[in-house]
């Protein structure tokens, strides 16, 4: 039973990681190609981004959804905390995300179609703003009482940490929905994004540099976690790595290479992945609130494995066949 | 306005605002998905081109509704961490991993489906496609069996008990199937498909009033006549059904649902009122349309009642539902809509019957067709009422007698909500009257008739049929074998 109470924790840990990976990796395209789209200033265009996207955004978006259930059914107590200390950054993510939603039916139907590109291209960037920030203020710190409930301030949220790491986040978007452009569109837009991904794989390696190098200077609890052996040598590693893939990127963009960029962007995402799951575990609030202490009873993990768990490997093959189905360069798609 | 400051006062009628306005769009796509897989299969079985049209045409509101829902779904689950933390980490052990169940058995199914339902009439057989409108109707369904297996679980909780503040679930699938859980599910299942099916057919009648391709309408209007002759007197029943067990599992709710202060003893019969006005400081209804005698046949379909009704009095005030008024009005306005489109539905069969609804003769039913229109709304109404009686009436509880509404509030500051709540007030007035707009523009552009049908090439070049010229076999016969 001793063993349960950590091992199904752990188990959870990386089920959740697994969702908020495929989230952001999915998703995260989708908003990049938002964000792009604020960028181009003809609206047969953003017809065109948006149409990439018709088909799959809602279920890249379900991913996040599935990551809240299972963070509400497996650490309940982090998911009030968490979400009532960022009540700001949650509800600024959420109207992005309600704009960007009804975007997609409302400008199929609309005449002027103006309005609801940029309610695409804005929602897109407010929902990635409030994650940026969210993801910001989780990793650097959330105020709570000895029970792990939240007693800090409303604007605790914003710092310039978390602004370096909301920044980044949108240059991250911006690197993977490029890459994604280039391997769905052909000709001059495809062009473009060879532009646009060169230039977000800078900003976002200058971001990466920033929080990497600030985060073992002003944080003690990191410091010792990081310059202690085992974790020393794999962070020893990860910049290498990470340094070697963008150049990799970089290379298959000036190849004009069609799949690799969206490939090595991937594969950047796991690295950086790995490394902040490497440095938040076994927290779940990072250093006040650890996976143990946070997670449902037992029993409920177990019952959410059965429910949940066996379903992923259904679950990722559906989405793959519907990516498979709609493989190819983008046309104009419609319902008409 | 003292409301303004008050936090939990706030971010309830945050959630009241956002679930009421939610739940307008996931009726539709319930309801609708399951009508698209009988259409297709009718398109499939029979061929004929009107049923493939008919298909496409629906499938538009679909994808509206749709993305509406999704998008102001999700605000509804992010407020339980939000404004409902201490309920959160209350009832996680159960009441989050059903929302987990939720997201990935039935959200992430419709999602990955609607895709190739809506685009992949050209890049699938129609066997995968057919399965993929099976699958989209599977996954919007499912959905409502998660979310009412959760609320009916606040409704009547089972299956485990609170320690320490926390719920510990002792058995989950006593939680799971909750006493109230099949009858709600059931009662929901209806309420859903009937909404849509009115809507389909207000639809349908409009264009048949404006005689706009009468006779290819007809055929929805028919079609989902057949329905709903079934649906509404069933959901009639059920609502019955769900209605006894009010009467047993939350009598509180009952009392309050029926302007009942002073309790019915068992074994006798007990007076109903058809319309009352309930006073809170009094204690009793100011005034009432009494029916003598009429609660025993409501409930129980006999004279006397076997149980005992309880009065409000029996609650202290604290422990009461509060929205008295709303509560007993939005019950009637209910039942009052159920009936209605019994009565309308049973009196369109009588004029099929009557052979009056003839493709040369529907569009001379002027007033049946203007009351099919009427009805297109109101089962949304219908639904919204039984939400406000189903949620009103479970106060002052979250976890029915067990957590209390005022405990499960996160303490974030009034203004914040305030805050959330404006936006949320403002932003979904202008996704209504866009929604509105845009769905009554896919109504005045009507069906696209141009469409290719799948599996009919048009485009192919049409075969060479002239005879050709008879070259006679010039060869010795014995070659010729």
């Amino acid at each position: 039973m001793e063993t349960l109470k950590y091992f199904l924790p752990q188990v959870w840990f990386g089920v959740l990681g697994l969702f908020l990976f495929l989230y952001v990796m999915l998703d995260g395209f989708d908003l990049g190609v938002g964000i792009l789209s604020l960028t181009s200033d003809d609206d047969d265009r953003r017809g065109l981004l948006m149409t990439s996207l018709s088909n799959i955004w809602d279920a890249n978006e379900t991913w996040l959804v599935l990551m809240g259930g299972g963070l509400f059914g497996a650490f309940p107590r982090a998911y009030g905390t968490i979400l009532s200390a960022l009540y700001i950054p949650i509800f600024i993510m959420v109207f992005g995300f309600i704009f960007r939603g009804v975007a997609f039916e409302f400008r199929e139907q609309s005449t002027r179609k103006f309005f609801w590109n940029f309610a695409f291209g804005a929602g897109s960037f407010a929902a990635a703003l409030g994650q940026g920030f969210a993801l910001g203020a989780v990793l650097f710190g959330i105020k709570v009482d000895e029970k792990g409930y939240f007693i800090g301030g409303t604007w605790d949220w914003l710092t310039w940490q978390s602004v370096l790491v909301a920044l980044t986040l949108i240059q991250a978007y911006v690197l993977i929905g490029s890459t994604y452009l280039i391997w769905k569109t052909e000709g001059e837009l495809q062009t473009t994004h060879y532009q646009s991904a060169k230039l977000s794989a800078w900003t976002t390696l200058v971001g990466a540099i920033f929080i990497t190098v600030s985060t073992p200077i002003f944080y003690e609890s990191a410091r010792t976690k990081l310059f202690e052996p085992p974790l020393l040598y794999v962070f020893a590693v990860i910049p290498f790595l990470g340094i070697f893939l963008i150049w990799r990127l970089l290379k298959s963009l000036d190849r004009k290479q069609e799949r690799a960029p969206f490939i090595w962007t991937i594969l950047l995402f796991v690295l950086t992945f790995l490394g902040l799951a490497l440095v938040v575990f076994p927290y779940i609030i990072p250093t006040q609130i650890t996976i143990y202490e946070a997670s449902a009873d037992p029993s409920s993990l177990v019952i959410m494995i059965i429910f949940v768990g066996t379903l992923i490997p259904v679950m990722l093959f559906y989405n793959l066949y519907s990516y498979v189905v709609f493989r190819g360069k983008v046309a104009g798609n419609s319902y008409e | 306005m003292d409301f303004l400051s008050d936090t939990v006062t706030l971010s309830r009628i945050q959630f009241a605002l956002t679930a009421i306005f939610h739940v307008i769009f996931p009726i539709l796509t319930t309801g609708m998905g399951i009508y698209l897989v009988v259409i297709e299969g009718l398109w499939l079985k029979t061929r004929n081109p009107d049923y493939y049209l008919h298909a496409r045409f629906w499938a538009k509101f679909y994808v509206l509704n749709f993305g509406v829902g999704v998008a102001t779904g999700i605000p509804l689950e992010f407020q339980f961490g939000t404004n409902w933390a201490p309920f959160s980490d209350a009832v996680g052990n159960f009441f989050g991993s059903v929302l987990g169940f939720e997201a990935s058995w039935a959200f992430m199914l419709e999602a990955a489906f609607l895709g190739i339902m809506l685009f992949g009439w050209e890049r699938v057989n129609p066997a995968i496609h057919y399965l993929s409108t099976i699958l989209v109707a599977v996954g919007a369904n499912l959905s409502v069996v998660f979310i009412l297996t959760a609320n009916s679980w606040m409704v009547t909780p089972a299956g485990g008990d609170l320690v320490d503040g926390k719920f510990m679930v002792t058995d989950y699938f006593q939680a799971l199937f909750n006493p109230s859980a099949a009858t709600s599910i059931t009662h929901m299942f209806f309420a859903t498909f009937e909404t849509s099916l009115f809507v389909i057919g207000g639809i349908s009648a409009w264009y048949i009033l404006n005689d706009l391709h009468a006779a290819f309408f007809a055929k929805t209007l028919k079609l989902v006549l057949a329905i709903t002759l079934i649906v509404a007197p069933l959901q009639i029943y059920m609502g019955h059904v769900s209605a006894e067990l009010v009467y047993r599992y939350q009598p509180a709710k009952l009392a309050a649902m029926e302007a009942q202060w002073e309790t019915s003893p068992a074994g006798r019969p007990a007076d109903w009122t058809l319309l009352a006005l309930p006073n809170k400081k009094t204690e009793k209804n100011d005034w009432e349309i009494r029916v003598p005698g009429a609660l025993g046949y409501i409930l129980e379909f006999k004279k006397n009642l076997s149980e005992p009704v309880l009065g409000l009095k029996e609650w202290k005030p604290e422990n009461r539902p509060q929205a008295l008024g709303l509560i007993y009005y939005s019950f009637r306005i209910m039942i009052g809509i159920g009936f209605f489109l019994a009565a309308m539905t049973l009196l369109t069969a009588v004029q099929w019957l009557r052979g009056k609804l003839s493709d040369e003769n529907i569009a001379k039913q002027r007033w049946l067709m203007r009351a099919w229109m009427f009805s297109a709304p109101l089962g949304y109404i219908a639904v919204e009422t039984g939400w406000i009686v189903r949620c009103t009436g479970r106060q002052p509880w979250t976890l029915y007698n067990k957590i209390r509404t005022v405990d499960s509030a996160s303490l974030v500051p009034a203004s914040n909500v305030l805050t959330s709540l404006i936006c949320f007030a403002a932003v979904y007035a202008l996704l209504f009257v866009s929604y509105l707009y845009f769905g009554s523009r896919i109504v005045r552009k009507g069906p696209n008739f141009d469409l290719p049908i799948p599996g009919v090439n048009v485009n192919q070049p049409a075969i060479d049929t002239t005879p050709g010229e008879f070259v006679p076999d010039e060869r010795p016969v014995e070659a010729q074998q």
